[in-house]
């Protein structure tokens, strides 16, 4: 467990993007490395060990490594979901993947401060241009910690706390330990447990009673190291009547190993509070992607995911609103684009747990290739409740003749004051909508880029304008090569 | 802890209990015997459901189990039921044929399965339970073969068509009696057959839908649909309400085929049901239906697979329920269109009329598409009586109680309307009408 | 003779008043046209005067014949003579047209008072033939994949059949083309001349159904109440000066 030497320079994978151009090219943004040296390494492999490395470099107090250590128990004992999930969870190597890197704990306040080689990672992604066009603030996330974060001046006045989960424990523990696990417990999944023994990095957010944050937050998720696991955990506190837009990006070069992505995000949306959280995952396609998000949303309050799947080998990602309180509303609004290679195994959760709560989910889904996608969604509504109304609709694309898709929705009703409706269809891009628009000059690539984004453009309408002008571009780029 | 881990993996139907049953069917063909030693191996072997099997999500698991049943003995009672409107019937009691009426035209086989087995034993192996178990129950459809005494055959040659409905009732008494009815359907190329089967509990022989004790009913049927065939086929299925029933259906439909197949639901306190269909060439049509009434505490455990294996196939799934009471249902559905399949036509929908606040409905409608150039939807809505339908209906002076029993008849009139055969259909809906009156 | 007093009635939906004031008499007979431009409550006041559910009356009164029908539910108002011809009529899957009519004809029947099927079924037809229905509807599922004009046909059949003292007829011309107007016209009118002919409150937003149906009085609606009234030549002039003309005017006049 000590640290590296590298002392190369910069290398690309670049070559690897001629070689497959479908897949390849939309990671042309994301798909490079600067070389890093690492003051902290927890090493290969996760033991006991490990999990005391993380805490001890964190300085943590003694609670939260025992937390850590009872969850790296539920970790072990929990075996592999593929009773129901796929097989290729099976070929995640946890004994070859690192579990912590950083330079050092404390992130920045400024993007001089930060270390050059970091620097210039972000600045070719456009964190900081993005940050002074439309953000309220910034965290950027390197491989296991914030390299920078910061927050706009005008929005710390009200009272708003934006830093990463290291930073809120120790400056905020009497809001952080209230709320944190509360949501997803670590026996949630096996996942869910492993984040919470080796969690490092993610945001803490607390927005004041009545405070309406005009600007989003956004946090950029960036790994950069090989064979690297990134267990980021963000936890979201949006006050009574409080509002919040969070927005999450991510990015990894492509490396010929895997790396696994699992993060856990809790939202809690008290008393009349939104909470808005966007996230558009561009992971290299080598990357597991194994995420845990639910919200709680308390009485009048709302939580909307806005949940964009492009990039990983495999995405398994459910995010879920629990409806505590009365009239608490419920969205997931999902988009997930497979290519050859890659499952988007996505959907959502609905648990109404108080009475005319509503919840809302719509999927859109494209395959193509041999991409994979598969919704899995649940909706509960148990006994006693009134007034609940759940909508779900999924529609997926297939491009190609091979494409694949999977539907496997669970809608559980109790009552007869209650109602659920759920809906899913496929389809492939009429051959006649593609002729017309050939028939007016555009390549069959072009028109089939313009059928798809026509197939998720009323979702695409819910993202910031930045984001989904940036969608429109990553599907385009996908899209590429699809046809002929 | 549920149950399951303390109920012993044969319950009642132990080795001594096959063996006396064994020595009964002695002297059917070889080969049928040595798939009946086969399957009770099988039976042995294979653990009971767990909380953790995908095909069994929702299912009450503590509720099920084998022991405390007994082989139907043999009864007094040869009485034939007129329920169903039929040009032929045959009626079982105890696994045992009591009585048959009617007549079919010449070439057509309407006959005991043990009498089939004797002299038309390469028709029936080609058929019967000649599909794999693939929905859950594997057990419990190894038991089925195991001890499946009797039951009803039905071959239907090249170009005939039985154009009234040949009736099967398969009758079960006696406290903790345990039948094993199968119906084996074989339409060849461009036949066309309706069958109904009628599942019912007797007292002294008597059709007694009510006050009868519980049974362990443990069925199965086969649906073969040849070139251009047209096979429908009803399941009424109305045991005592202390009976713990499972059925399997395993349908095949060739090129051009059509099968219906709709599944009547009223009766038994605990009911498994296991519908698959292969469409195996193009122009296969295979429609799935199924009308259930759930009352009391009763639990409705529905699993069906439609799987599109080649191209230019369809099937059309249409599942209700009404639930009244504590009742429970669980529809899991899946579509599964191979990469081959293209221009499948596929639709899946569960309808849930929620009538009591303390009833529940699960839906698990699922979709496998491997192929592009298909249209696949499905659909599952859990609702009560729709508000703006009721306001209609009492706008035009129809009193609340009425209005209400209008529109669920109307809800199940949607599946019954697809019965071609109009006496048959009425019959049908004076059962189910009766049944949702008490 | 039947009458229905409509007495400074309030009508909200949620927390938002959509009728404030409505007051208006219509004697067996007689038709009143209300006009007036789209959400001014024209729809409300048909729904809340059926005894739809969604709609609260938070004050004034409907009398039909000196007794108040708001305290009785939408079957009660139904059989006491008031008919709603739905705007958009709901479709009632399973249930067919014949069943339905049956049943709701035997509702107004006393207990123990057998239907003459013969009787009503002959009845039926005539109505249907007067409404150039095909007699296989009767089989059909009600309002099921009906076209527009069908459903509206439909509609008037039932009020034919249940001979109603007052009906509210909603947009019936909405969605109908020339040939469906003039046979719902027809089926009216028909009415109209019966010895039973029904008060109506005759819905419209377009000056052509009067061209049909010719009403006896012409009311405008704006903001939830009556600023204008006439007779048929008010429609007229309404059609030459555009909806506008009642807001300015109308506007004018509470300035």
């Amino acid at each position: 467990m000590k640290p590296l030497t590298e002392t190369e320079g910069m290398t690309t994978t670049a070559d690897e993007t001629a070689a497959n151009p479908v897949v390849g090219i939309d990671q042309t943004k994301g798909d490079f490395q600067y070389k890093v040296d690492y003051a902290f390494d927890a090493g290969t492999g996760l033991t006991e060990d490990t999990v005391r490395y993380i805490s001890s470099v964190k300085k943590e107090e003694p609670w939260l490594l025992d937390f850590r250590l009872k969850a790296l128990k539920t970790f072990r004992e929990k075996p592999m979901p593929t009773h129901w999930a796929t097989k290729d969870l099976e070929n995640i190597d946890f004994d070859k993947i690192r579990y912590y890197l950083s330079q050092g704990q404390k992130p920045k306040r400024t993007w001089d401060e930060v270390p050059d080689d970091i620097k210039k990672t972000f600045e070719r992604l456009g964190i900081p241009e993005q940050e002074r066009k439309f953000l309220a603030g910034v965290e950027a996330q390197f491989d296991s910690e914030a390299a920078y974060s910061n927050i706009k001046d005008i929005v710390a006045k009200q009272g708003v706390i934006f830093v990463n989960s290291t930073e809120g424990l120790r400056e905020h523990p009497e809001i952080f330990r209230k709320f944190f696990s509360k949501v997803i417990p670590t026996g949630d999944n096996k996942f869910s447990a492993l984040n919470s023994a080796v969690f490092s990095g993610g945001s803490f957010i607390y927005v004041p009673k009545g405070v309406k944050v005009a600007q989003p937050l956004q946090a950029y998720f960036r790994i950069n190291a090989e064979n690297f696991g990134q267990f980021e955990r963000t936890l979201i506190i949006a006050d009574e009547g409080a509002e919040i837009v969070y927005m999450e990006g991510c990015t990894a070069p492509k490396f010929s190993t895997s790396t696994l992505h699992s993060a856990v995000v809790e939202l809690v949306a008290l008393k009349g509070a939104k909470i808005q959280y966007i996230t558009v995952q561009n992971w290299a396609n080598n990357v597991f992607n194994l995420v845990t998000k639910r919200g709680v949303a308390h009485e009048d309050a709302e939580i909307k995911w806005i949940d964009c799947n492009i990039g990983s080998r495999l995405t398994m990602k459910y995010p879920g609103v629990v409806l505590k309180g009365e009239r608490a509303r419920g969205e997931v609004l999902s988009i997930a684009l497979a290519n050859d290679g890659q499952h988007q195994d996505t959907g959502a959760k609905m648990v109404h747990a108080a009475n005319n709560t509503t919840s809302n989910i719509i999927a859109k889904s494209i395959s193509v290739g041999q991409g994979r996608s598969t919704y899995r969604g649940v909706v509960h509504i148990p006994k006693h409740l009134k007034g609940c109304k759940n909508n779900t609709e999924c529609d997926a694309l297939l491009i190609n003749t091979n494409s694949r898709t999977d539907t496997y929705p669970a809608i559980s009703v109790k009552g007869d004051k209650n109602a659920t409706q759920h809906e899913a269809s496929v389809s492939k891009v009429s051959a006649d909508m593609i002729f017309y628009m050939q028939s007016r000059g555009l390549t069959e690539a072009q028109a089939m880029s313009l059928a798809v984004n026509g197939f998720i453009n009323d979702l695409a309408r819910q993202f910031p304008m930045e984001y989904s002008v940036e969608l429109k571009r990553l599907i385009d780029l996908e899209m590429e090569g699809s046809v002929g | 802890m549920p149950a399951v881990s303390t109920t012993s993996l044969v319950g009642s139907f132990t080795q001594e209990a096959f063996n006396t049953h064994l020595a009964r069917v002695s002297h059917l063909p070889a080969w049928w015997l040595d798939r009946k030693r086969a399957a009770y191996g099988r039976f042995v072997a294979l653990p009971m459901p767990k909380r953790t099997d995908e095909g069994w999500r929702f299912s009450n698991l503590s509720t099920l189990t084998l022991d405390g049943f007994e082989v139907g003995r043999a009864v007094p009672g040869t009485a034939s039921s007129s329920a169903l409107p039929a040009a032929a019937s045959l009626t079982y009691l105890n696994n045992r044929a009591t009585a048959r009426t009617g007549d079919v035209p010449a070439g057509v086989i309407f006959d005991t399965l043990q009498n089939a087995l004797l002299k038309h034993g390469d028709l029936v192996k080609a058929h019967l339970l000649a599909q794999p178990s693939k929905l859950g129950s594997d057990k419990f459809a190894a038991l089925h073969e195991a001890f499946l005494e009797d039951g009803a055959f039905i071959y239907v040659p090249k170009g005939f068509e039985v154009t009234e409905p040949l009736a099967v009732y398969h009758q079960a008494e006696g406290p903790g009696s345990a039948v094993f009815p199968h119906t084996l359907v074989v339409a060849e190329d461009n036949a066309k057959v309706t069958v109904a089967d009628f599942f019912a509990s007797t007292v002294g022989g008597v059709l007694r839908p009510d006050g009868s004790s519980g049974h362990f009913a443990c069925g199965g049927n086969d649906l073969y649909a040849g070139h251009g065939a047209s096979v429908s086929y009803i399941a009424l299925q109305d045991w005592s309400r202390d009976t713990l029933s499972f059925q399997f259906n395993a349908t095949v439909a060739r090129r051009d085929a059509k099968v219906l197949s709709l599944n009547v639901h009223l009766g038994a306190r605990q009911a498994r049901h296991e519908s698959f269909s292969q469409l195996q060439a193009p122009g296969a049509h295979s429609e799935m239906l199924a009308l259930t009434v759930a009352q009391g505490a009763q639990e409705f455990d529905q699993r069906t697979l439609q799987i599109h294996q080649a191209p230019n196939t369809s099937s059309n799934l249409l599942y209700k329920n009404a639930l009244l009471d504590q009742a429970k249902t669980i529809f899991s559905g899946l579509i599964v269109v191979d990469p081959d399949a293209q221009k499948t036509d596929a639709y899946q929908s569960n309808r849930n009329l929620m009538l009591s606040d303390e009833a529940e409905a699960n839906s698990l409608p699922g979709l496998e598409i491997q192929a592009n150039d298909v249209r696949c939807t499905h659909g599952a809505t859990s609702a009560r009586i729709d508000a703006e339908q009721e306001f209609y209906l009492e706008s035009r002076g129809i009193k609340p109680a009425h209005a209400q029993e209008l529109l669920v008849f109307g809800f199940f009139e949607e599946v019954l309307g697809k019965i071609e055969n109009e006496a048959l259909h009425d019959a049908l809906a004076a059962i189910i009408r009766n049944k949702f009156k008490k | 003779m039947s009458q229905l007093v409509i007495h400074d009635l309030h009508i909200s939906i949620g927390d938002k008043t959509i009728v404030k004031g409505f007051t208006l008499t219509i004697k067996q007979g007689e038709v009143h046209a209300i006009m007036g431009p789209n959400g001014t409550g024209k729809s409300t006041l048909a729904k809340a005067i059926a005894g739809h559910p969604d709609y609260t009356i938070t004050s004034g009164e409907v009398l039909l014949d000196g007794g108040s029908v708001l305290a009785m539910e939408p079957d009660e108002r139904a059989r006491a003579g008031l008919f709603l011809a739905f705007q958009y009529p709901s479709e009632i899957p399973g249930v067919s047209i014949a069943n339905f009519l049956r049943a709701a004809v035997q509702a107004r029947m006393t207990e123990g008072e057998e239907l003459d099927a013969t009787g009503y079924y002959k009845r039926l037809y005539a109505k249907m033939d007067m409404l150039k229905i095909d007699r296989k509807f009767t089989s059909r599922s009600v309002n099921e994949g009906f076209s527009g004009g069908e459903k509206k046909r439909c509609e008037i059949l039932q009020m034919a059949m249940l001979e109603p003292k007052i009906a509210l007829m909603d947009e019936t011309d909405s969605g109908l083309d020339i040939d469906a107007l003039r046979i719902v016209a027809d089926g009216v009118n028909a009415q109209r001349k019966s010895a039973a002919a029904p008060g109506i409150m005759l819905i419209t937003h377009y000056q052509r159904l009067l061209d049909y149906i010719v009403p006896d009085f012409v009311h405008v609606m704006h903001d939830g109440r009556i600023v204008k009234s006439g007779d048929k030549s008010l429609a007229l002039e309404l059609e030459a000066k555009g909806y506008d003309w009642v807001k300015q005017e109308f506007a004018a006049a509470n300035a």
